[in-house]
């Protein structure tokens, strides 16, 4: 009896503890909370949402230029509402899996290239049709705006990858501004000049070979 | 001495809160609700466990997510399937209270465990809770009243067990002491995320169908002064929460509040489980004496409370009646292994990528090739009215918004002119120019809107030079025109100040 007393006390101690830590973890921004034991204890439920909406596309194209719908034949699996569950993977880690799982059963011919691409508009354009002619005097001539997100290789390995829309938006609204970017360009050397403190100790520290992903050697910028 | 006399009546209040000997009702009420809720999601997710949860498919480990791999295992179909037969059937058999810690412990990390292998379609805040939840139930035991193995207990032991057992009460304020962590926790996101406070994060949510349908909420995200509000009071409430449901008069404000939050978010939001996960949660909060209070309540108003237990007591007597040889534990453990190969079974027959049916896989369907191409090589930008959300004409202001709408008004009004923009946008010149009915140009404003900026405000004193009649806002960026609002004045016209008709350096 004394045990059980004990261990439950232990037992809420630490589930105490763990829940206030997430708590302070998630107010502090703390990376301690950032895998997945976190998210079991940060309660992060409204942390934002974009102004505009977007879907994923994902199509295939075999070498006589054929182009295929790279969705479930056999009807995708919407989780929530009408939105297939390929939309819900924000960071697009899911596409490669996707692509494999959909070819693997579903009969195509040999596809070459695929190509996953980002539709966006602006949430405006989701509002019902009262609710438009009620609130917007334009007419709704909603206009999508396609972005190409990755090319992959038939097994869904990506061959090219490019930012996320939102992403690419908001870099494009700060490379805007032509001061920035001269003085972005400016800090940069073009040849590296830095001194390797850790290399000046002697020893085989980067530098006697060219290693592209290294900070030492040759730095083409 | 008084020192020490105050620190045992913390130490024995604490005591107190944590181990008062309890009948679990509330805990029973819980058993019973939350999985059956949590499994209409999985119940959902079961014709497609081979191809969302299982090596056959295309499953999205949470792990990943954060970058750590694969973490858990991806079974072969047959198995997963089988496995979640026998996770349904555990939450099913908890819900019942047939054989519940048992049931509990094998539920309980099944769930987890699908989830976790779902991070995409299935994972989300509310299976966090739910599991949170039935961890703790999986604890104490929850199973001791309104359930088959009470009643079985009851009619083998007789009267001896017709007195409700009692608990510590430890595990019913884990769970209420969890809801309050949600609450504050959800306060500090919201504290956190920006333009919560000024509505914009609400309308871009209720006009998102990435949940279930929300028409009231659509018609809410006009209205700025409702999504202000309603933020405000949702912080306010969530802070409370910790520090007013313990309170005896304090609980019915927060876990009333709380109620109300809930159901809202079905209809605004399009939430549909999440309240129904947490709502049950609730009924923790009710103690013995409350279970009493309400049982007397129904006996007065003659509720014919019979039928809500006839499932159970049906279910105790089918099992009641089993052969004398077949011991409950084995009972179960056959049920369960039964539900297994249900499973398995139910995996085949579903078929869910059609090559049985079909007798080979299904085609993919092809594209047209110019909308192919159109979509792969688009270069094309985002319109400029696209930028802009909305604009509107009002008088008065909320927090930065506007927080009326019209098209008239009267000479001596200020009128306000409000665009919203959607972010992100770069730095924009917004210009608001005024026409009268003939189209000519009575007054311009300009502004620049910053990045940083989801809406911009352009003022206007009607008494300054407009006389009554019909005018136009148009709002223009980039020197293309993106609306253009209609508006009245009625009115008489202000007089013209002594002096004003002097010479026009202009």
């Amino acid at each position: 009896m004394k045990f059980r007393r004990w261990a439950s006390a232990l037992f809420i101690t630490v589930w105490c503890l763990v829940l206030s830590g997430g708590i302070v973890g998630h107010a502090l921004k703390m990376p301690i909370v950032g895998n997945v034991f976190g998210y079991f204890i940060v309660w992060d439920m409204f942390c934002g949402w974009q102004a505009y909406d977007n879907r994923t596309h994902i199509i295939g194209e075999d070498s006589q230029g054929n182009y295929y719908e790279i969705r479930e034949p056999w009807g995708p699996f919407q989780p929530f509402n009408s939105v297939d569950r390929v939309n819900y993977d924000v960071s697009n880690y899911l596409a490669a899996r996707h692509i494999r799982n959909v070819l693997r059963h579903s009969s195509h011919p040999q596809i070459d290239r695929i190509y996953v691409i980002q539709e966006i508009w602006g949430k405006q354009y989701n509002a019902p049709d009262h609710l438009w002619h009620r609130c917007f005097a334009e007419p709704r001539d909603k206009v999508s705006v396609f972005s190409l997100r990755a090319i992959c290789a038939a097994d869904g390995s990506p061959i090219e990858s490019n930012p996320d829309w939102f992403l690419a938006q908001t870099l494009n609204t700060i490379a805007d501004n032509p001061r920035l970017r001269l003085q972005a360009q400016a800090a940069r050397p073009y040849y590296n000049t830095f001194f390797n403190p850790r290399a000046s100790l002697g020893g085989t520290v980067d530098a006697p070979v060219f290693n592209p992903s290294s900070s030492s050697g040759l730095n083409t910028n | 001495m008084s020192g020490n006399q105050k620190r045992t009546s913390v130490f024995q209040q604490l005591h107190e809160f944590f181990y008062a000997e309890q009948s679990p009702y509330g805990l029973a009420l819980v058993r019973m609700l939350l999985p059956a809720v949590a499994l209409i999601p999985m119940f959902r997710r079961f014709p497609r466990v081979r191809e969302l949860f299982s090596s056959d498919g295309a499953p999205q480990q949470l792990a990943e997510l954060f970058g750590h791999g694969a973490a858990l295992p991806e079974l072969p179909p047959a198995l997963a399937s089988g496995l979640y037969g026998l996770m349904l059937f555990a939450l099913v058999s908890a819900i019942f209270g047939f054989r519940t810690r048992i049931a509990l412990l094998t539920g309980t990390p099944l769930y987890i465990y699908f989830n976790l292998l779902d991070a995409v379609g299935t994972m989300t805040k509310y299976t966090v809770i739910a599991s949170h939840v039935l961890l703790i139930l999986s604890i104490p035991p929850c199973g001791a009243v309104w359930s088959v193995d009470a009643l079985l207990r009851r009619w083998k032991e007789g009267r001896a067990a017709a007195i409700p057992p009692t608990f510590p009460v430890w595990p019913a304020r884990l769970i209420q002491m969890l809801f309050a962590f949600v609450y504050f926790g959800a306060a500090i996101t919201k504290v956190q995320t920006t333009a919560f406070f000024s509505g914009e994060q609400m309308r871009y949510w209720m006009f998102s169908d990435w949940n279930y349908p929300n028409p009231l909420g659509e018609l809410v995200a006009m209205s700025p002064a409702i999504l202000l509000t309603s933020g405000y009071l949702t912080v306010v409430w969530e802070v409370s929460f910790p520090f007013l449901v313990w309170r005896p008069i304090g609980r019915f404000y927060a876990l009333g509040f709380g109620v109300v939050f809930h159901l809202l978010t079905i209809f605004l939001l399009g939430l549909y489980i999440f309240p129904f996960i947490c709502i049950p949660c609730y009924l923790t909060f009710l103690m013995e004496a409350d279970i009493v209070t309400v049982r007397n309540w129904f006996r007065r108003i003659r509720f014919p409370s019979g039928w809500i237990a006839a499932p159970r007591v049906s279910l105790a007597r089918l099992i009641a009646a089993r052969p004398a040889s077949v011991p409950l534990p084995l009972l179960w453990a056959g049920c369960a292994m039964l539900a297994t190969v249900m499973g398995a079974e139910a995996d085949y027959r579903f078929d869910v990528y059609g090559t049985r049916a079909a007798g080979k896989p299904l085609p993919l369907k092809t594209l047209d090739p110019v909308v192919a191409r159109t979509m792969i090589n688009s270069q094309r930008p985002l319109r400029e009215k696209d930028k802009f959300f909305s604009f509107n004409i009002g008088t008065r202001m909320m927090a930065g918004q506007l927080a009326n709408s019209g098209d008239t008004f009267r000479i001596g009004d200020t009128i306000i002119a409000q665009c919203n923009l959607n972010t992100p946008h770069e730095d924009l010149w917004v210009e608001c120019v005024v026409e009268d009915e003939q189209r000519r140009v009575v007054d311009v404003a300009g502004q620049f809107v910053t990045r940083d900026l989801l809406f911009s405000n352009f003022p206007w004193k009607t008494c300054d030079r407009f006389v009554p009649g019909r005018y136009f806002f148009v709002l223009k960026s980039s020197g293309q025109e993106i609306a253009r609002r209609a508006f009245t004045l009625t009115g008489d016209a202000c007089p013209v100040p002594s002096g004003g008709v002097g010479i026009l350096t202009n």
